[in-house]
């Protein structure tokens, strides 16, 4: 489940990443949500949009997020998935095409 | 229709020949045969190449898993616990265990995947498995139910509680503490080795936590379960396929009052509907196979919709089935039989159609301001 498709969020910074969140959020959730508002442990997040929540991510980033990366750590807020999504981008490279399937 | 992994569909054919009949009688699969589908590759076809696998896109892997389900949906359902467990692997594992674990599910070894708890099936929050970091180990203690295949496998992903988090621990089977007791006489897919599994103070070097662990509970069993759905939709497709088949060729073939049963049209209506459970089916299934091979979001309310209406479709067509070939089709071992039994059992794993509707039901919630 890695992604083809080129970010249309591109240029991303931590700003646009953690908008785009928000916004997503807000139209799946019908909430507005904080930068710092624990998603997981509030119940906000159905099991079915964790998994939705990841492959977006990916789609919307071109970024393959796998293994150690699928700590809840890294989705407990926005703050924390913003900070994932830049650091898998510039790991990564984000004009590599797509990710290989060693991702 | 597409005829991707053509070859690996004869394979399967050439070896399974006419013997689901005995297997569903005997309970038991053949582990050579298993072996040697898994060392082809074919019982997790989607594991990329770059691991050992077939790189095949779920579409094709899904056609793959209907052919085998028309077959024999007790070794469908080992193609479908192979296949979680890869890709529970391929998500959730690191490079290493990615690379170790893929290459061995694909030369050969099986796997099966522990979900269900004696208190805690659809109800995530009751799950008590725990796995607990002990130095550069893990201790693992607990008790798995219906573990589908793990009478036959080599390794038993279990899932468990971890921390705050949860986690997903690759256990050999023959480990110090794991004890597999086959289910006696299920109900359906009889030889799918359905087993229980104890865990009592199983311990495992830390490397064998995909991921080191703390994942959240809930993204580790959806993502695991949204590829059974996939897997069971589409062998439920293959069950539909098969009953068609059956009940088409029995009506055509026998004659009552002086012509074909086909020519009676109440029989005529029960083969128009198996025919619209084959189309229908097959389409909700193809869409939500293009949903995950575009890696789209929506692919994992689709994979719920796939199976829910695929199970449904495959429990009315070996109803309708069995009710058309009378008594040339009620013994057990006959596929039609088979199939009566075996999908009762679609419309309850991988989400009951109870869940299945309360999923959807949610899904149609976001759906309006």
């Amino acid at each position: 489940m890695t992604a083809e498709q080129t970010s249309e969020f591109a240029p991303a910074t931590a700003d646009s990443i953690a908008d785009a969140l928000v916004g997503f959020l807000g139209q799946r959730l019908k909430t507005k949500v904080a930068l710092d508002q624990e998603l997981f442990k509030s119940g906000l997040v159905s099991s079915m949009f964790a998994m939705e929540l990841v492959v977006h991510l990916e789609a919307s980033y071109d970024i393959a997020i796998l293994g150690p990366e699928l700590k809840l750590d890294n989705f407990r807020t926005v703050g924390a998935m913003t900070s994932l999504v830049l650091r898998l981008r510039e790991a990564e490279g984000v004009s590599r095409g797509s990710a290989g399937a060693d991702g | 229709m597409a005829e991707g992994l053509a070859g690996e569909r004869a394979l399967v054919g050439g070896l399974v020949g006419d013997q689901p009949a005995a297997w569903d009688l005997a309970g038991e699969l053949p582990v050579d045969l298993l072996r040697k589908l898994g060392a082809e590759g074919i019982l997790c076809a989607e594991v990329p190449a770059a691991f050992g696998g077939l790189g095949a896109s779920s579409h094709d892997n899904g056609e793959l898993a209907a052919y085998t389900g028309s077959l024999c949906s007790s070794l469908r359902s080992i193609m479908t616990s192979q296949g979680i467990a890869a890709w529970t692997i391929q998500r959730f594992g690191d490079r290493e265990q990615r690379r170790r674990y893929l290459a061995e599910l694909t030369s050969g070894q099986l796997a099966a995947v522990a979900f269900s708890e004696p208190e805690a099936g659809s109800d995530l929050s009751a799950m008590r498995t725990q796995i607990q970091p002990s130095g550069g180990l893990v201790v693992i203690d607990g008790q798995k139910i219906w573990t589908t295949g793990a009478r036959y496998a080599d390794h038993i992903v279990v899932l468990g509680r971890y921390g705050d988090g949860a986690a997903a621990v690759v256990v050999p089977s023959d480990a110090p503490g794991v004890q597999v007791e086959p289910v006696p006489d299920p109900l359906g897919c009889r030889a799918a080795g359905h087993s229980h599994v104890r865990l009592d103070g199983v311990r495992l070097p830390a490397s064998h936590v995909l991921g080191g662990g703390g994942q959240a509970l809930s993204l580790l069993f959806t993502t695991a379960l949204s590829y059974g759905r996939m897997s069971v939709a589409w062998g439920c497709v293959g069950i539909v396929r098969a009953c068609l088949h059956a009940a088409a060729g029995h009506a055509k073939r026998r004659e009552q009052s002086g012509k074909p049963l086909a020519e009676h049209q109440l029989v005529a209506r029960h083969l128009s509907e198996l025919l619209i459970a084959e189309q229908v089916s097959t389409r909700v299934c193809e869409y939500a196979s293009r949903c995950w091979d575009a890696a789209s979001a929506d692919l994992v309310m689709a994979a719920v919709l796939a199976k829910h209406v695929s199970a449904g479709h495959a429990a009315r067509s070996a109803s309708t089935t069995v009710q058309v070939l009378a008594s040339a089709g009620a013994t057990d071992g006959h596929v039609a039989a088979r199939a009566y039994r075996d999908t009762k059992l679609m419309e309850i794993i991988e989400g009951s159609n109870e869940i299945c509707h309360l999923l959807l039901a949610e899904h149609a919630l976001t759906t309006v301001p």
